[in-house]
């Protein structure tokens, strides 16, 4: 399996009279843009912006965020999401880099909801403050779900989607200005010289645990909490195979963005035939029930023996009742004898105090930590709000509240802001971006 | 100019040695002994000193903790040094606890310094900040120096690093922090696990801390013949809670008479309640059963299953308490038990 990802890199982002890519400005037609929004009916209000990094523009509720793209060979982007299955990851697909589509909520928000700061001290929380952004502000009649706290949000979603689609579609027959190459041999054909090398495994745990379908992610538009844990190859996560969905508080997810740019994926890749044998990728999943969490960590350390692993890295889209998942398989892979490596942040509280985890292990002796989702953080008023700020407050956004005897509101009245890292939009960077770390104070 | 406070013991405020240690606690409006030695160090002024003896503080503690509390509420200060206390162990303790209600109560910065062998480490690291010290007055200069450094880059408002970069004991309290070199999650991992492949020597970013593991107590052969007691970390305790057992992060716990009961009274028949902090006491104080089932244990007593309930049962609560603090009560109580020949012990939580 090849996959060639086509660098379009985005200088500038400006509407224009034709959405076209040229000398590195990405130009859009508003209006036929916002008709590719509207082609779903349950989209009632929709306005297009376009944000850059250091913009005094505070963005709230944000739901999901996607890197725009297309399939040169056509087919949709997301495989059976947004178009027909197909097999992702082989074959060639246009990427406009340095850029993201961001999807926020004109009004309502929910638990799994964030909020970006494009500039000021803010912006270092979340990675999408250093992406010039085409930013989908829109509103749905989604009535069913409109004052409840969990969201699937599935017509904003799908038309962020589309929209990054459309804006991808752009630079379909142009020539890119550099290409990045992902090929792995089958795992049985490589050649003596790669596999004497460790072989190595990522298990991704995707967010999965709402028993309720339409809010997990979807593995070829499957919902990945009707899934055992199964092998993958890395080029299907980077082309697409796996969208995000709309659960878990904000800066514990992966976006769609993630997915289709996972660090940790290509920092293997990097070392590939030099110091290791990436075998590939075990992609299991979340549960709530412990007899779920013990079956996948069974399937994930029996599917890595039987590849052959000597070592993997085990990450986690999720904190709290998931970490008994993330704890669980490191162990599981730790007793076959495989040398683990986790990812994930921590959940120690405003005062820093408590237990990092929910469950701990002696096993899990190697650990990489992004960040502490409790943590308070307390921003200045924004000259521009895209959104809602009151969302913040008002929605149960899982970093904000309505009211605190002590702190009072998240919002203020002057526009200031104090809120829990949980509600930074994917601001743990738990695929493998986070500059963040834990010290003990 | 910031304003600071010193709290000294009775040989370091030049009272006197062991023979003063009752020394009640004073306060002057001037720098004693070692005061001035914070004062030149200072970016700022320090304008009291607090004096207590070791003993006084140790056998009067609630007594002159209130009394230093009442002689700060009209002084103004930005920051409060205690010690440094080396290895005295009754000095250690002192700067911990009077430290601890100057935090609690005023909400300024706290710092001490203690040797590595002071109990007070253990006991206070979570509280207030506390630099490794030397063993004996010979480091005075040195400890001081440490200390007043940490509190200058509070004053000036200066950044302050984790722990292992500014040298103070590890508190337990982990926040977030922003790498100075940006090194991404996934460089960080991929680089760990490289090393943890070829045996190198890694480093944990969330190293777990070591889990005190104690074997499982071979099975009791024959039930029918034992004595059986109930313990528990539910804070079921008498309604007027006569150890004073705190609510959360427990440092005492409590043996109770059930000989005769044939189970709790609860707390409107003004006999057992709960004091824990952790959980809704609706249900344990309408029936202190449910957490220390006493009403249990006489049915298995009359159908022969068990020998005896042993006479008392024993309470603290689990809720915020220290691994530590746990430790020790329950070593205290295994203690108690094994005089009092119960061969096996029910250990409720809650």
């Amino acid at each position: 399996m090849k996959l060639e990802l086509g660098n379009f890199y985005v200088k500038d982002i400006n509407f224009g009279e034709k959405t076209a890519f040229k000398d590195e400005i990405l130009s859009i037609n508003k209006e036929e843009a916002l008709e590719v929004v509207y082609k779903d009916e349950h989209i009632t209000e929709a306005d297009i912006k376009i944000v850059r990094p250091g913009d005094m523009v505070r963005l709230v509720p944000v739901k999901e965020a996607i890197e725009p793209r297309c399939r040169v060979d056509g087919g949709a982007l997301f495989s059976g999401v947004t178009g027909k299955l197909i097999q992702a990851g082989d074959g060639k697909t246009n990427c406009l880099k340095d850029m993201s589509v961001l999807v926020v909520g004109k009004h309502w928000g929910g638990f799994q909801d964030g909020l970006i700061d494009m500039g000021g001290e803010g912006a270092k929380y979340t990675y999408f403050s250093s992406l010039k952004n085409v930013v989908l502000v829109a509103d749905t009649d989604e009535e069913f779900e409109k004052r409840e706290q969990q969201k699937k949000n599935h017509a904003l979603r799908w038309a962020g989607m589309r929209l990054a689609e459309y804006l991808g579609k752009t630079v379909k027959a142009l020539e890119p200005e550099d290409k990045e190459e992902y090929s792995l041999e089958p795992v049985t054909k490589r050649a003596k010289e790669v596999t004497e090398l460790p072989s190595v495994v990522i298990v991704m745990q995707p967010q999965s645990q709402m028993e309720e379908l339409g809010y997990n992610d979807l593995n070829y538009g499957w919902d990945t909490n009707r899934m055992l844990p199964t092998f993958m190859h890395p080029n299907e996560i980077l082309d697409g195979a796996v969208i995000s969905g709309s659960f878990m508080p904000s800066s514990s997810k992966w976006s769609t963005y993630d997915f289709q740019n996972f660090p940790l994926i290509k920092r293997l890749y990097k070392e590939h035939g030099k110091t290791i044998n990436f075998l590939g990728v075990i992609m299991s999943n979340l549960n709530v029930a412990l007899e779920q969490k013990e079956r996948s960590a069974l399937f994930v350390a029996q599917m890595a023996k039987s590849l052959g692993a000597d070592a993997a890295v085990v990450t986690e889209e999720g904190y709290g009742n998931p970490d008994a998942d993330y704890i669980g398989c490191i162990v599981a892979l730790e007793d076959a004898g495989i040398k683990t490596v986790g990812v994930s942040n921590e959940a120690t509280g405003r005062d820093g105090g408590s237990q990092p985890l929910v469950t701990l292990d002696p096993k899990a002796d190697a650990l990489v930590s992004t960040g502490n989702v409790s943590e308070l953080i307390t921003l200045p008023p924004m000259e521009t709000v895209i959104g809602e700020l009151e969302a913040l407050a008002r929605d149960g956004l899982s970093g904000g509240w309505a009211d605190d005897e002590i702190l009072g509101s998240s919002v203020k009245e002057d526009g200031s802001i104090i809120m829990e890292n949980n509600s930074m939009f994917c601001g743990d960077q738990i695929a493998g971006w986070s500059p963040k770390t834990m010290k003990e104070f | 100019m910031k304003k600071a406070v010193v709290y000294l013991n009775q040989f370091f405020g030049q009272i006197g040695g062991e023979e003063v240690a009752d020394h009640p606690p004073e306060i002057r409006e001037e720098k004693v002994g070692a005061a001035m030695l914070y004062d030149q160090l200072l970016d700022g002024e320090v304008t009291h000193t607090v004096i207590c003896g070791d003993n006084y503080m140790g056998s009067n503690k609630d007594k002159a903790i209130d009394t230093i509390l009442d002689f700060l509420e009209d002084v103004e200060f930005d920051i409060f040094f205690a010690g440094p206390a080396f290895q005295a162990g009754r000095y250690g303790i002192a700067c911990g606890e009077i430290g601890k209600a100057v935090k609690e109560k005023f909400n300024v910065p706290v710092i001490s310094s203690m040797n590595i062998e002071n109990p007070g480490v253990e006991i206070f690291k979570k509280d207030i900040y506390i630099f490794p010290g030397g063993h004996s007055a010979a480091k005075m200069k040195n400890d001081v120096t440490k200390m007043v450094e940490f509190g200058n880059k509070i004053l000036n408002n200066e950044e302050l690093l984790p722990a292992e970069e500014e040298g103070y004991y590890k508190r337990g309290i982990r926040h977030q922090y922003f790498l100075k070199d940006k090194t991404p999650a996934a460089e960080r991992a991929v680089e760990m696990l490289l090393k943890k492949i070829n045996g190198e020597d890694f480093e944990s970013e969330l190293p777990i801390p070591e889990l005190d593991r104690v074997d499982i107590a071979p099975a009791v052969e024959d039930l029918s013949d034992a004595k059986i007691a109930l313990v528990t970390s539910g804070g079921i305790v008498p309604v007027d809670n006569p150890d004073k057992i705190q609510s959360a992060s427990a440092t005492r716990w409590g043996k109770y008479d059930i000989s005769g009961m044939e189970k709790l009274g609860n707390r409107e028949d003004g006999a057992f309640k709960t004091i824990h902090a952790g959980y809704d006491p609706a249900a344990a104080d309408a029936d202190p059963n449910v957490v220390v089932p006493v009403d249990a244990m006489r049915a298995y007593e009359k159908e022969g299953k068990i020998g005896k309930l042993h006479n008392y049962f024993y309470s603290t609560v689990g809720t915020g308490t220290t691994q530590g603090e746990a430790a020790r009560m329950g070593r205290e109580i295994a203690q108690d038990l094994k005089e009092a020949e119960v061969q096996a012990v029910i250990l409720t939580s809650t």
